[in-house]
């Protein structure tokens, strides 16, 4: 590992275990990872393999049992649950599968939420050109029940993007979506990194989508367990897929 | 604030709870404080032209706290009154000497008894109230009056407490009273406890100046000060109604607390996701929890501004009904009182913040990953907090019901109270452990059906729903069920015990009046006492004492239930003549009273030595004396006595004995409770004779009508609130069931058979809960029962109120099918 700049998020040996004795689950166990800032990195792995629970720990939404965190140079460990929100706030974006906008309110008021509960205003046009950004110019004003869900998700990117995160964290974004809308969403995850150098760090299990990503992580059984770097193709993807699932190894060592 | 404003107008409906409890709320504080705020303490109209009065001198406090006052002489009130109206500046002085006086039409006594007991005046006290002659002269003899409504000339028939009496009209007033000629007014009353001043100059110059003059010799009161005149009779009115109001206000900002904060542990329950959502998005715990603050302050702000405003409009409407019930005076009127409407909406934003600090808290703890949940299911109906407090109250119940029977008998019905109001607190906090075996009790015929199976399953899956339905109805039951029962079963005995007290079958009682005339008294073949009220000075100060005037020697102060014969003798004898102290002449000869015979020669004269008074043990304590000393006593009249004690009984009838031509002569405005006779009862103008049973029956009757009063005003305020609460769980519940109902329908059932289903099960948690506060009310009432048989010594009947427990269930159940079948048939 070379002293490069600081990443934006790293895992350093982090475990999470749910439960206790018998029936104790590892989800993660002692996995190490590093998301440079800039990177485009998929997670993917067969259900169970803990990609999930990675993507939470490494955002903070859940603690882990072992292991350390560091997001943007901030360990996660020992912060309370209110510095934790802070941080999350601040250097963290999320987009779920589905339910990512509050109901109650407009599109450029989810997208406004986490600079409002930071008390900041957002700057005049900022959220505006932010939805522009996301193509939703002229929907500022539609609640989230009068938009299709491509374009909620959208608006979830947006509200992701417009705090100019250190990492933005996507859990299946395009699961609930249509093939159309799932490309469109994302294309602007792409552009985000490829234009703003965001960071972005995806789990999905379909090899299409990790396509879009710089680098894809396998995980199974709570390790990682493969990587591929460089853009490599949906079929390349899915071929590793396939081994990872066949393989679902016991090795534990990574192979390249 | 913005966010929370956005949420509410999204999420009306799950807010639709708390803003119902709180604009009820708010709309009963507001009616209650207005009602309070309007009944002010107000100076009789009579004194409205005297801008400074004059009290008799405060002596010290009754038990009540109320201001104990000697009266004036007659001479000290009309030498003081002199005096005053010297002084620069005073046009008039008067003293106002006030007695009983109440019209008889066609032999009856009309117009408020308790109004009349100070109805009468002298003439020249009108003018404290500005009112003038219309028509014919001012009283001038003793018979003459001047009323408003009667044309000079005309004949008065009215009851004094002389007697009958027939007055000749001599002019006409503009004010209300019946006013005599100075002399025969100051003749009929009690002594003078106020002079009023009338003046042109600057009110303060006066008081002060008037001050000066009188020194300890009363006190000046002028301004607001002088409300402090209204009459017990009227404060006392204004009491019992504050009591009511207070006790509204209490139990609607309590009930309030808990619609509100279980509408909202419901709500946050349900928005779980949404909670979660704003964490992960940045959310820090206590902006959850001030969001969820700001939501329910703009909600039941929103709820005060339609409350207030609704309580201001009800208020009026309710003032009448206030005085019929007797708990405002008569001419009490509702006024406009904003600092009232204020305040409700202000207090009904503070209670509906502590309704949601609980649900508040709990959300601020929602984790950010709820928000990835699907379904927030809450599995744990029940709480640790729920377990502990439930325990806790059963196990307290428990104990206080065993110890019960150790403890001191007067402690035992309270006691069986506390223990069932645990019990029932209880149960309703164990209710989600309790529900479900009884729903299977309940359910097991129709087990068979569909429709049984799917109303049993979805009970039993959704506890914390059923809990939440059959909780409120358990706790409302059971408080109608335990209250209307432990009071119904307690009059009932109370009923045998005092009909016990008196032995005679026959009771002469006041008809519409506030007591016996002396004329109608003594025209009685039976036993009576005078009751007046004497200040006995002492060592530590003046105390004043209930004294009864007693017929024949006071040492005769035996019950006089116990001795038929002679006090009947000396009653009856005096019928010659209105005016008493003649009948002392007859010495009580009666054999069957033997130790008056030795103690007291007749006495017809104030200072003969053996006339003297019989104290209560506990009076004789108070006071420091024994029998052979002697006591300073005051009398009504404002005069003193030195009164020889002569004896100290321990079961003496009341604190002070006299004897009654004393009692009389000292006090000629006295009026007596009651007679027992012994005899044919002697008919009379506002009087009337009841079997002894009747008459406590119509005491209890006249007490009872109070206590149910206030029973079913806070019951119908606890079943309202329960109304509400259930109404709100359930809309809220099944509104959030509807993925559910439309799993149903895909399997074939139709609108009608979901119906079936919903209404069935809130039927079920309606019935569960009530059943339930059923059995731990009754089961308590059979400990209160057992409590005042030791009491009493004797069987009680058992009074369970099954109408008032039905009635109350029965509109729950209603409500509950209502509010469950809403969000069926409004498909969205």
């Amino acid at each position: 590992m070379t002293n490069r700049e600081t990443a934006a998020v790293e895992l350093r040996a982090v475990t999470r275990r749910y439960g206790t004795g018998e029936r104790a689950v590892t989800a993660l166990d002692r996995v190490d990872a590093r998301f440079e800032p800039g990177t485009f990195t998929a997670v993917m792995g067969p259900s169970g393999s803990g990609k999930s629970t990675l993507l939470h720990c490494a955002a903070g939404l859940d603690r882990a049992d072992d292991g350390q965190i560091i997001i943007d140079g901030t360990p996660l460990d020992g912060l309370s649950e209110r510095n934790l929100t802070k941080l999350r706030r601040a250097r963290v974006g999320f987009v779920f599968q589905a339910f990512n906008l509050v109901p109650a309110l407009t599109a450029a008021q989810n997208v406004a939420l986490p600079m409002r509960l930071a008390r900041r205003r957002p700057a005049p046009g900022q959220v505006e050109a932010m939805l522009a950004e996301v193509g939703l110019e002229g929907r500022a004003a539609h609640r989230p029940s009068e938009l299709s869900g491509g374009q909620q998700q959208r608006v979830a990117i947006a509200r992701a993007l417009v705090t100019r995160p250190a990492v933005l964290f996507a859990d299946e974004p395009t699961g609930a979506l249509d093939a159309r809308s799932g490309a469109e969403v994302l294309r602007l995850l792409r552009t985000a990194v490829d234009r703003h150098g965001q960071t972005i760090v995806m789990v999905t299990h379909d090899p299409i989508a990790a396509a879009h990503a710089d680098r894809v992580l396998f995980l199974a059984d709570g390790r990682v367990v493969d990587e591929l770097t460089g853009r490599p193709g949906a079929e390349r993807i899915a071929l590793h897929t396939a081994q990872t699932e066949q393989v679902a190894p016991r090795t534990g060592a990574a192979f390249r | 604030m913005s966010a929370a404003y956005a949420m509410v107008r999204h999420r009306f409906a799950s807010f639709a709870g708390t803003f119902v409890a709180v604009a009820l709320g708010v709309a009963v504080l507001a009616v209650s404080a207005t009602l309070y705020l309007s009944s002010q303490p107000q100076a009789p109209a009579r004194y409205d032209h005297a801008p400074v009065l004059i009290q008799s001198p405060r002596v010290g406090t009754n038990d009540y706290g109320e201001d104990e006052r000697r009266a004036w002489t007659t001479a000290e009130a009309t030498d003081l009154a002199q005096r005053l109206a010297a002084l620069p500046g005073v046009t008039a002085a008067v003293a106002d000497p006030s007695f009983y006086v109440q019209r008889l039409e066609r032999g009856r006594a009309t117009g408020d008894a308790t109004a009349a007991r100070i109805d009468g005046h002298a003439w020249s006290s009108a003018a404290l109230g500005g009112y003038r002659l219309t028509a014919g002269r001012a009283p001038a003899r003793a018979g003459e009056v001047v009323v408003a409504n009667a044309a000079p000339g005309q004949r008065l028939d009215v009851l004094t407490a002389r007697g009958p009496e027939t007055w000749t009209v001599t002019g006409t007033a503009d004010g209300p009273g019946f006013y005599l000629a100075d002399a025969d007014a100051m003749q009929r009353a009690s002594g003078v406890r106020i002079i009023g001043l009338t003046s042109t100059a600057d009110e303060a110059l006066v008081a002060d100046a008037a001050r000066a003059l009188t020194g300890p010799a009363g006190d000046v009161v002028a301004g607001a000060d002088r409300n402090r005149l209204e009459p017990e009779g009227v404060t006392r009115i204004r009491w019992i109604g504050a009591q009511l109001l207070i006790a509204l206000v209490t139990l609607g900002a309590f009930a309030t607390v808990f619609v509100v904060s279980s509408t909202c542990a419901l709500s946050a329950a349900q928005r779980r996701r949404e909670l979660g959502l704003l964490r992960a998005v940045g959310a820090t715990p206590s902006q959850v929890r001030l969001q969820m603050y700001a939501e329910t302050a703009l909600i039941s702000l929103l709820a005060g501004l339609v409350g207030a405003p609704l309580g201001a409009a009800a208020a009026p409407l309710l003032a009448a009904p206030m005085v019929g019930a007797g708990l405002e005076p008569a001419g009490f009127t509702a006024t406009w009182q904003p600092a009232a409407l204020v305040g409700a909406a202000l207090l009904g934003v503070i209670v509906a913040l502590c309704g949601v600090a609980v649900a508040a808290r709990r959300a601020s703890r929602v984790p950010p990953l709820d928000a990835l949940r699907e379904a927030a299911a809450d599995p744990r109906p029940m709480t640790a907090s729920r377990w502990i407090g439930g325990l806790l109250g059963t196990a307290g119940g428990v104990v206080l019901l065993a110890t019960m029977p150790a403890m001191p008998l007067e402690t035992q019905t309270t006691a069986g109270m506390g223990a069932a109001m645990l019990l029932i607190g209880a149960a309703a906090l164990l209710a989600p452990i309790l529900i479900i075996p009884l729903v299977r009790v309940i359910a097991w015929p129709a087990r068979g059906t569909a429709a049984g199976m799917l109303v049993r399953e979805g009970t039993l899956t959704g506890v914390r729903r059923v809990a939440a339905t059959a909780a409120p109805v358990l706790a409302t039951v059971g408080l109608t069920v335990l209250l209307t029962g432990t009071i119904a079963t307690i009059e009932g005995a109370v009923g045998i015990e005092e009909s016990a007290e008196y032995p005679a079958t026959t009771l002469l009682v006041p008809d519409g009046t506030p007591g016996l005339s002396e004329k109608v008294t003594t025209a009685q073949r039976g036993d009576a006492e005078l009751p007046t009220r004497v200040l006995v000075s002492h060592p530590g100060g003046i105390t004043g004492y209930h004294a009864a005037g007693v017929t024949g020697a006071p040492e005769g102060a035996a019950p006089p239930s116990d001795i038929p014969a002679p006090p009947s003798d000396a009653a009856a004898a005096p019928s010659d003549a209105a005016v008493p102290p003649s009948d002392a002449a007859v010495p009580p000869s009666d054999a069957a009273a033997p130790p008056a015979d030795d103690a007291a020669p007749p006495a017809d004269d104030d200072a003969a030595p053996a006339e003297g008074a019989v104290l209560h043990t506990e009076t004789a304590d108070e006071l420091g004396v024994r029998a052979g000393g002697t006591i300073a006593l005051r009398w009504p009249d404002g005069t003193t006595a030195d009164m020889p004690v002569l004896a100290v009984e321990p079961d003496a009838k009341a604190p002070i004995t006299l004897p009654r031509d004393l009692v009389r002569a000292h006090d000629p405005d006295a009026l007596t409770s009651l007679v027992v006779l012994s005899g044919d009862p002697a008919p009379g103008p506002g009087a009337e004779a009841v079997a002894v049973r009747d008459f406590v029956q119509r005491e209890i009757d006249e007490e009872g009508r109070l206590v149910d009063l206030f029973l079913w005003a806070l019951i119908g305020l606890t079943a309202g609130y329960t109304g509400i609460a259930v109404a709100n769980t359930l809309l809220m519940a099944t509104a959030a069931r509807r993925p559910e109902f439309r799993a149903m329908r895909l399997a074939g059932a139709g609108t009608g058979q979901v119906l079936r289903v919903v209404s069935a099960e809130s039927l079920l948690a309606t019935g569960a809960g009530a059943l339930l506060g059923a059995v731990v009310a009754g089961g308590s009432l059979f400990g209160m029962r057992a409590a005042v048989e030791n009491e009493l010594g004797q069987p009680v009947a058992l009074v369970i109120p099954w109408g008032a427990g039905t009635a109350v269930t029965a509109a729950c159940a209603i409500l509950a099918v209502l509010a469950a079948a809403l969000p069926v048939v409004r498909r969205p």
